[in-house]
């Protein structure tokens, strides 16, 4: 049985399966061959999980199930289950990304976008999710690329840009927010 | 095997936490959605409706003659077989859950749990499966348990998962 087979691959998978791990379904079939191989083990592990005692589901997939049951975004979903105010999840990040206080209207907006789905989380920093996580205790960063729901259409991220940036500041007067800075970055990526 | 996890469905069917017996199932129903649809999105939609089914069953209050995994692992196998289809089996679901129900004696046909994913085997390649994936032996445990040499063991195990795959396709 050779290391990448998919007979050894279906082993790895069950034992971890039966030993209360929760190996993840789409790394084991990527590491198999695509087309038969691939669709052999998919059947395979299929046919185990079917026979098998069902293991408990991550804290990440209670809130994927419930979020789409409810029709709610899964980090506001997240975040209600934590019973956490979204102001306390925004002073929390700014102590923890070290921001400028004065700068947590900004960080808050950028935080509400992101938890309802209207911020692209792809190019959102790798620090912004792991305080995320943290506070949260969740693998935040898979739950914030999902939709809410099964829409027809994919979803519509605003982008990034200046004059958005600059027309904001000009209807909505947040005194401190003077075009892309560190918080910019964090959220979007630009600065 | 089951017996742990079917006392405490019955229990919680008992209870009424309806919500927390389909909890408990989310991550097998995730699992088997994204082995057979594999885009993670559409995966998730037709886990989302094997829920929405199994709540909707729940709360009309039937009692089945099979464990409640049985009934999970029905309807994800119809909601698959529904997307591919782009069918609806609304119909035949509900008739394989009527004659699962406790006020039924008509013939079912349903999932028994490891014996059924070992039927057709050999008795020594059963017997290795479950050391294996049932009692969580390595190798060497096996062979020391059936008496046989370590490599008799390997080339058993892999005849017997080659059988089970060459069943799937």
């Amino acid at each position: 049985m050779s290391e990448g087979s998919v007979e050894a691959l279906f082993d790895e998978f069950a034992v971890a399966y039966r030993r209360g791990e929760r190996p993840d379904v789409a790394s084991f079939l990527a590491r198999a061959p695509e087309g038969a191989e691939r669709d052999g083990l998919a059947e395979l592990i299929d046919r185990f999980l079917a026979a098998a005692p069902a293991r408990e589901p991550s804290e990440e997939e209670v809130v994927l199930m419930q979020a789409r049951l409810q029709q709610e975004p899964p980090l506001l979903v997240l975040r209600l289950r934590r019973a956490l105010g979204r102001d306390a999840v925004v002073d929390a990040l700014v102590s923890r990304l070290g921001l400028d206080p004065a700068k947590r209207e900004k960080v808050k907006r950028y935080f509400s976008d992101l938890e309802v789905g209207v911020l692209d989380p792809r190019p959102v920093d790798r620090s912004v999710w792991d305080a995320l996580s943290d506070l949260l205790r969740a693998n935040v960063r898979d739950l914030a690329g999902l939709r809410v729901a099964p829409p027809a259409a994919e979803p519509a991220y605003r982008r990034f840009d200046e004059g958005f940036v600059l027309e904001r500041r000009a209807e909505a007067p947040v005194p401190l927010d003077e075009g892309p800075d560190e918080v910019d970055r964090l959220f979007t990526g630009t600065a | 095997m089951h017996d742990a996890r079917d006392a405490e469905d019955t229990r919680l069917l008992e209870a009424g936490e309806k919500g927390l017996l389909v909890r408990g199932y989310y991550g097998v129903i995730i699992d088997r959605c994204r082995l057979k649809v594999r885009d993670p999105e559409r995966a998730l939609d037709v886990a989302h409706e094997v829920v929405v089914r199994l709540m909707s069953e729940l709360a009309r209050g039937r009692r089945y003659r099979v464990p409640f995994r049985v009934v999970v692992h029905k309807v994800i196998e119809w909601k698959v077989k529904e997307h591919f289809q782009s069918l609806r089996y609304d119909e035949e679901l509900d008739e394989w859950l009527r004659r699962a129900s406790a006020d039924s004696d008509e013939p079912l046909e349903g999932d028994d749990g490891f014996r059924a994913l070992l039927d057709g085997l050999t008795e020594l390649e059963q017997a290795v499966l479950r050391l294996r994936y049932d009692e969580d032996l390595d190798f060497g445990e096996i062979a020391r348990r059936l008496g046989k040499e370590p490599n008799a063991v390997h080339q058993i195990h892999f005849r017997a998962l080659r059988k089970l795959r060459g069943r799937a396709a």
